[in-house]
């Protein structure tokens, strides 16, 4: 019944209108039933979009092919998995997924803090409702998923590329890190608005900030293990507008969570939050336009889909109003605290902030730089990986540095002495490591030395903190080393957290430059029983074999494999072509080594007539730290996010003690 | 004594204003390669790009001594383009698909060994 | 189907104008129907009461940071006085806005 999940989204449109309306009059008036009145909106929205979300879900399993959406994404034969998924797949679709999320932890968040920030939640609500109101404008006049039409015998079914597990998990999650992002956005310009704020919403909005960040670095890498796999080939990450869509918001979400703590801990960088937090909301906004438009790629056109033009007007209005805003208090805003040491805790998280800062513009020129040249020169022109690994290697060295420099040295003001005494182990360790990679022949890649150095340094760092750390606790409360350390990181949550999010990001800097700057690759036609080398391996093509699946036609070429003389076993590389879709998708063949964590990449490109194989052979060292940073950032992100309860006890007095004074 | 002006807006503000200059000089100097139509084509020497749908029936293969010839019409407009491609074919290449190629125009003809091809709903691109 | 979608969907709005308007059906006139603001003197509070917070945290991460080794004694002393300084001015300037009868901690419910 299109006609009820139509219906749902009119009423759901109406509720996040009013919301936004009724609420800014009433935060701006003062007026509680009101508030009351736009706050249950807001609740009721989410009930009314889910309302119209299972209407799409129930069309999609029961293959109802009068939804245009459902015709236009489906068939028949397709597994009930990604027939869920194609949920998400088309524009309509993911329009609504976002509005779900969006009222879901909106209302969430809101209804969770309600008591706790009674200044900031009146002018949240409202700001809550507009930004929603976005969305449902759109899914309600410009891009609606229930369109109908008559119902065709067969659906057009999911391109094959998309069917795989990835598909399933990787977008979701991304929304969660997107849409997450709306949440300390609009919280930090209800505090703003509202004047009067005091800290304590960045206290209470702290882990849905990381919660969301952590879902978006998950979900990029998600991504780039999906690009790796199916894609395929051979590298992992390639700087694509789409790709960088998500890393922006991302980049500048981290320096937020950084400085964020400068704010509370010294009262300072208010302006600068303000800003970065509204940064990272735009450019996460900004992020889905690049995907939805089309605007930015070699062909370039706005006729791709007008909803462009949309978002365009969208974020126009959400940067010009939080700019806005931000000047309007900035008064409010002028911290009282100064720096007052270039060397202090303080000044390293500003030079953090600057080179995330930096990095995310220079990926976000490097985006614009078609749009931008063709306006003024009349060619556009677009940069590529070497821009790209340029700034990546300028700004993230001095940044894997700073991860380990900053721990060591105190606030306010360190004096050099005291933070050349802590960094010399570490320093030495790092030495160490680069003589040895120097003298194992890494000198291949300049930049990839220095990065191992440094990532050598910032492990010894880490490992430095922990084992202080234990000691320190061990003298305290006496007991075994083992529980020493947990009761270190249970009452220390977030800083030791934080470095194991830390290690996990030099893990993957060891991944990265692992196979940007030490991999082989070799290509060529190979006749039966013809070998080539790649590295230390030997590959023999020992013939091609065919096997029909339900959906498609498979051609693989098997090839053996060696090491050194020892057998590795045969891997298969090939072609599906899939019948209904007259589609061909390349399989490649990925033979992982989990203990030299690298990977041989093997793509059979081309099957002659005559038998032979065209194919290319990548070693791809040190690929699968990658992936475990992926899981270790997750972990590490998790010790952060974990409930303390003593630090809600804390807050439940401080709470207290203002709530008396109101009583009073 | 508190400071009359932080240093740590000085900071910024010189940071700010570096990054930019780097990359400005950045993106001027080594630059990128230019994203033409097929109508564009015809005046650019040195390594290009060039964007348009693929019409009619490519022939040859690839990885084949003679490559993939194939050729390619403006999106929005009536020039063509003849394509000579070697190297790994992305998933979605076929008539009618929108494509991105990169190389080189000699003798008439575009020389390519980058072939990208737009995927045609709104997800990511492919890459060769 | 088409019928039934037009009711359930009338019914949605229904529902929807009803949760909307609960509020202004509880309470048909309510005396007080400020929101509940803050005074300068509630705000002045609870400033003080954050500057007294973070000089108390900053204490303690002095403290930890020299007890695992990152600060030498002699900075320790150094920063220790002044911070413990800090912290009683703020906790002293908070003396004079105490309420007469603090509210019991067990009602709150304090979730981030």
């Amino acid at each position: 019944m299109p006609g009820l999940g139509s219906a749902a989204l009119v009423v759901a449109f109406g509720l996040v209108a009013y919301a936004a309306v009724a609420g800014g009059y009433a935060a701006y008036r003062g007026r509680r039933r009101l508030l009351e009145s736009a706050t249950n909106a807001l609740f009721a929205s989410f009930a009314s979009v889910l309302l119209a979300a299972l209407v799409l879900l129930a069309a999609l399993a029961r293959h109802d092919f009068s939804f245009s959406y459902v015709a236009s994404h489906t068939s028949r034969e397709l597994p009930l998995g990604y027939t869920l998924a194609s949920f998400w797949s088309g524009q309509e679709g993911s329009l609504l997924l976002w509005l779900l999320v969006l009222t879901g932890i909106g209302s969430a968040a809101v209804a969770l803090n309600r008591r706790l920030i009674r200044t900031v939640i009146p002018w949240t609500v409202p700001i809550l409702g507009a930004i929603a109101s976005f969305f449902a404008l759109l899914l309600v006049f410009v891009a609606s998923p229930f369109a109908t039409q008559v119902a065709p015998a067969d659906g057009a079914g999911m391109n094959p590329s998309l069917q795989n597990p990835y598909m399933l998990a990787h977008p979701p999650l991304l929304y969660l890190g997107y849409v997450g992002l709306t949440i300390p956005f609009a919280f930090a310009m209800g505090a703003l608005a509202s004047g009067r704020a005091d800290e304590r919403w960045i206290i209470a909005t702290r882990r849905w900030t990381l919660a969301s960040w952590t879902f978006l670095g998950f979900a990029i890498l998600l991504g780039a293990k999906w690009a790796y796999e199916e894609v395929g080939w051979g590298g992992w990450y390639a700087w694509d507008p789409v790709e960088n869509a998500a890393l922006m918001p991302w980049l500048v979400a981290t320096a937020y969570l950084h400085s964020v703590m400068v704010q509370e801990k010294k009262n300072m960088l208010r302006v600068w939050n303000a800003v970065l937090v509204a940064g990272a909301f735009c450019l996460s906004l900004f992020g889905t336009f690049l995907t939805r438009s089309g605007v930015i790629s070699s062909i370039h056109s706005f006729t791709q889909s007008s909803i462009g033009a949309w978002f365009l007007g969208f974020i126009a209005v959400v940067a010009a109003a939080s700019t806005a805003l931000i000047i309007y208090r900035l008064p409010l805003l002028r911290s009282r605290t100064r720096l007052e040491s270039l060397v202090s805790r303080e000044a390293a998280f500003l030079y953090n902030n600057l080179f995330l800062v930096a990095f995310a513009l220079t990926v976000l020129w490097g985006v614009i730089y078609p749009l931008v040249s063709e306006a003024v020169r009349g060619v556009a022109v677009t940069v590529g990986a070497p821009y790209y690994d340029f700034f990546a290697v300028a700004f993230g060295l001095p940044l894997v540095l700073l991860m380990g420099i900053g721990p060591l040295v105190a606030w306010r003001r360190a004096s050099l002495r005291a933070v050349g005494r802590s960094l010399l182990w570490p320093a030495g360790a790092a030495l160490a490591v680069g003589i040895l990679l120097l003298l194992a022949g890494a000198r291949s890649s300049p930049a990839g030395l220095v990065g191992y150095t440094f990532a050598a340094f910032v492990l010894a760092a880490i490992a430095l903190e922990f084992v202080r750390g234990t000691r320190a606790r061990h003298a305290l409360g006496g007991g075994s080393w083992p529980a020493a350390f947990t009761s270190l990181v249970g009452r220390n949550r977030r800083r030791y957290g934080g470095y194991v999010v830390h290690a996990a990001i030099v893990l993957l800097l060891v991944g990265a430059v692992g196979i940007g700057g030490f991999g082989t690759t070799q290509e060529g036609k190979l006749t039966q029983g013809q070998s080539v080398q790649v590295g230390d391996y030997t590959l023999t093509y020992l013939g091609s074999e065919q096997r029909r699946a339900a959906n498609s036609q498979e051609l693989r070429a098997r090839l053996a494999v060696s090491r050194g003389g020892e057998d590795l076993g045969t891997v298969l590389a090939g072609k599906n072509r899939y019948f209904a879709e007259q589609q061909t998708s390349s399989e490649v063949a990925i033979r992982s080594d989990w203990l030299r964590a690298e990977d041989l990449f093997v793509i059979a490109d081309q099957f002659n007539p005559d038998g032979s194989v065209f194919v290319k052979v990548i070693v791809n060292p040190l690929v699968n730290l990658i992936w475990l940073a992926g899981l270790l950032f997750v972990a590490g992100a998790l010790i952060t996010l974990w409930p303390d309860a003593r630090e809600q006890r804390r807050l439940a007095r401080r709470f207290a003690e203002e709530g008396a004074l109101a009583r009073a | 004594m508190a400071r009359r002006r932080s240093p740590a807006r000085l900071v910024i503000a010189l940071s700010v204003a570096a990054a930019l200059a780097i990359f400005l000089v950045y993106t001027a100097l080594a630059g990128g390669t230019p994203s033409l139509r097929p109508s564009q084509v015809a005046g650019h020497d040195g390594r290009v790009s060039v964007a348009g749908r693929v019409v009619g029936q490519p022939s040859g293969t690839a990885r084949g001594p003679e490559g993939l010839r194939f050729t390619i019409k403006d999106v929005q407009g009536t020039a063509t383009l003849p394509v000579v491609y070697r190297g790994s074919v992305p998933d979605l290449f076929k008539t009618g698909r929108d494509v991105s190629v990169e190389g080189s125009l000699q003798n008439g003809v575009f020389v390519a060994d980058k072939l990208v091809t737009k995927c045609p709903s709104k997800y990511t691109n492919k890459q060769s | 189907m088409d019928v039934l979608a037009v009711a359930l969907g009338a019914l949605l709005a229904v529902a929807a104008v009803a949760f909307v308007a609960r509020p202004f059906l509880a309470e048909p006139d309510a005396e007080d129907d400020r929101l509940a603001g803050r005074t300068p003197a509630e705000q002045e509070r609870l400033e003080l009461l954050e500057r007294r917070d973070r000089a108390l945290g900053a204490l303690k991460e002095l403290e930890f940071d020299h007890r695992t080794g990152k600060i030498a004694d002699a900075d320790y002393e150094a920063s220790v006085g002044p911070l413990r300084r800090e912290a009683a001015e703020a906790m002293r300037a908070l003396e004079p806005l105490a309420p007469p009868a603090p509210a019991p901690v067990e009602k709150v419910d304090a979730r981030a």
